[in-house]
């Protein structure tokens, strides 16, 4: 077990068995953010913060693209059951404690988005020998550079003046999601010979 | 690897040393992890010092909070670790950040510490400070932990220090982009958002107290250091030739020197604070001399002061 992609191939590119494990998790967990902001997406924007969800909709969806395209897919017979169990967690669940249902949905929205953005970190696997231009390591370091970007409309929501009543409430959904993501994303790793060195 | 716990979150702690021996802990700068006090460990504990370092919350294997770290609970992980030490002299010295979590440990638990060595810090934001701190969260925000990084290597280190390591930044890089994560540097950056000034409360703090202070700091210039020596009764300033706001990174085995001596000064009651300066050696083992009489230790030229 290693903390990072490896063996590497003769033109230091991450193996296609780790590439379709690690590829297969985040189109599954962004193209869930995808579908559920398209979900909350009106048609015509009516409010600013719209005009941002709108973006988060289309990163999502970039992040979806670009990594079928960059993957070298081959067949995961894991995959079939690791994807069921994977989709089950995403689904939304209101945050317990905020009687308002829609800021409680939006506030569950929130907490998983901010906890893929925050947490799973793909380009932190790639050791310094990687092929820089090569797609799928490329697609990493753009999909871990662009969350950190896009968990800020979450850090914002979450620590906004409409959820500061809740900040407990909140606090505790969000170490619960980032806790719960953690670990599927360590399993996931882990089938594939990838230790995660901070999840005891 | 030892953890302590704080309510539902892990801090990650180390121990070297002889367990009866006086105790130094040390406290991270903001980017940084326990590992860059390496240096430290072995030369204290080669001079009879045990060494507590940890990782604060946010920081490297500690937990990393999801959504808001306050400082109140970083002085309390702090006062874990201290407990764990026993009854022995204990002397407290961190970096910048650490710095100031240090002094609030001084502030709120000075009973407990037989010195402290802030080093490169502040109680309290000038105006100065406070917009580079907003630049720098800007800058994490929309450019992640690499060009908070790009933007802090040559504010805090010396031509002489990066000349050698220009072409392998990256590797210098690295270990912390990898161990700190965009939302923890940015929780621990944002615990400012309701930072009250120390220094009301500098002059509660009873120790002997050795302030250090790079000649060329930016980020943390003299005045800020100054406002730490004036308040806090028993202390002196030190400043280090040469160095930058990073010195601990640059001049270890000169830093890790004065500690020692600080620690020892204090035990043999040889320590007199009474708010003096004096400039460090260039080398370790070299003679602390006095700031020279008549000028100012504010100014970058020769300016003959003014007496308060």
């Amino acid at each position: 077990m290693s903390e990072f992609f490896g063996p590497l191939d003769s033109e230091c590119r991450v193996p296609p068995r780790q590439q379709t494990r690690v590829a297969a998790f985040l189109i599954s967990a962004h193209g869930a953010l995808a579908r559920q902001f398209a979900f909350t997406l009106p048609m015509k924007l009516e409010s600013a913060w719209q005009t941002e969800l709108n973006a988060q909709y289309h990163r999502e969806s970039e992040i979806v693209s670009v990594l079928l395209r960059a993957t070298t897919w081959v067949p995961d017979l894991a995959l079939s059951y690791m994807a069921a169990s994977w989709e089950t967690v995403w689904f939304p669940t209101p945050t317990e404690g905020i009687a308002d249902r829609t800021l409680a949905t939006a506030a569950s929205l929130a907490t998983l988005a901010h906890a893929v953005h925050a947490s799973i970190r793909p380009a932190a696997l790639l050791p310094v020998e990687a092929n820089a231009s090569d797609p799928f390591v490329m697609a990493l370091r753009r999909i871990e550079f662009e969350s950190s970007r896009l968990m800020q409309a979450q850090i914002l929501f979450l620590k906004g003046p409409e959820l500061a009543p809740y900040r407990n409430a909140v606090s505790a959904a969000l170490e619960r999601r980032h806790a719960e993501i953690g670990k599927l994303w360590a399993e996931a790793l882990e089938g594939v010979g990838i230790a995660m060195p901070r999840v005891q | 690897m030892p953890f302590l716990r704080h309510g539902s979150y892990r801090i990650r702690y180390e121990l070297d040393g002889p367990a009866n021996a006086p105790t130094y802990v040390l406290v991270n700068g903001l980017t940084q992890y326990a590992e860059l006090w390496a240096a430290y460990r072995e030369a204290l504990v080669a001079r009879q010092f045990r060494v507590a370092t940890f990782d604060l919350l946010g920081q490297g294997t500690s937990d990393k909070p999801a959504l808001f770290i306050s400082q109140d609970d970083q002085v309390a992980a702090l006062d874990l670790l201290i407990g764990e030490l026993g009854d022995g002299p204990v002397f407290l010295s961190g970096i910048s950040f650490g710095g100031l979590i240090a002094l609030r440990y001084a502030i709120t638990h000075g009973k407990r510490l037989s010195g402290l060595v802030p080093m490169s810090c502040f109680a309290e934001l000038s105006p100065q400070l406070l917009l580079l701190g907003n630049a720098m969260r800007t800058g994490l925000i929309l450019g992640g932990t690499g060009y908070l990084q790009d933007l802090l290597l040559p504010m805090n280190l010396s031509d002489q220090w990066l000349k050698p390591l220009l072409d392998k930044l990256d590797s210098v890089k690295r270990q912390g982009w990898l161990v700190n994560d965009v939302y923890a540097l940015q929780n621990l950056m944002e615990s400012f958002l309701d930072f009250e000034p120390l220094t009301p409360q500098l002059a509660s703090i009873g120790v002997p107290t050795m302030i250090l202070n790079g000649e060329f700091d930016f980020l943390t210039p003299r005045a800020l250091h100054e406002t730490l020596r004036v308040q806090i009764p028993d202390s002196s300033l030190v400043i280090i030739p040469r160095a930058y706001h990073a010195f601990t990174l640059e001049k270890p085995a000169l830093t890790a020197d004065l500690l020692a001596r600080f620690a020892e000064d204090v035990l043999a009651g040889r320590w007199q604070g009474n708010k003096t300066v004096w400039i460090a050696p260039e080398e370790a083992g070299g003679a602390l001399v006095p700031f020279p009489a008549g000028y100012d230790h504010l100014r970058a030229i020769p300016t003959q002061g003014t007496n308060p």
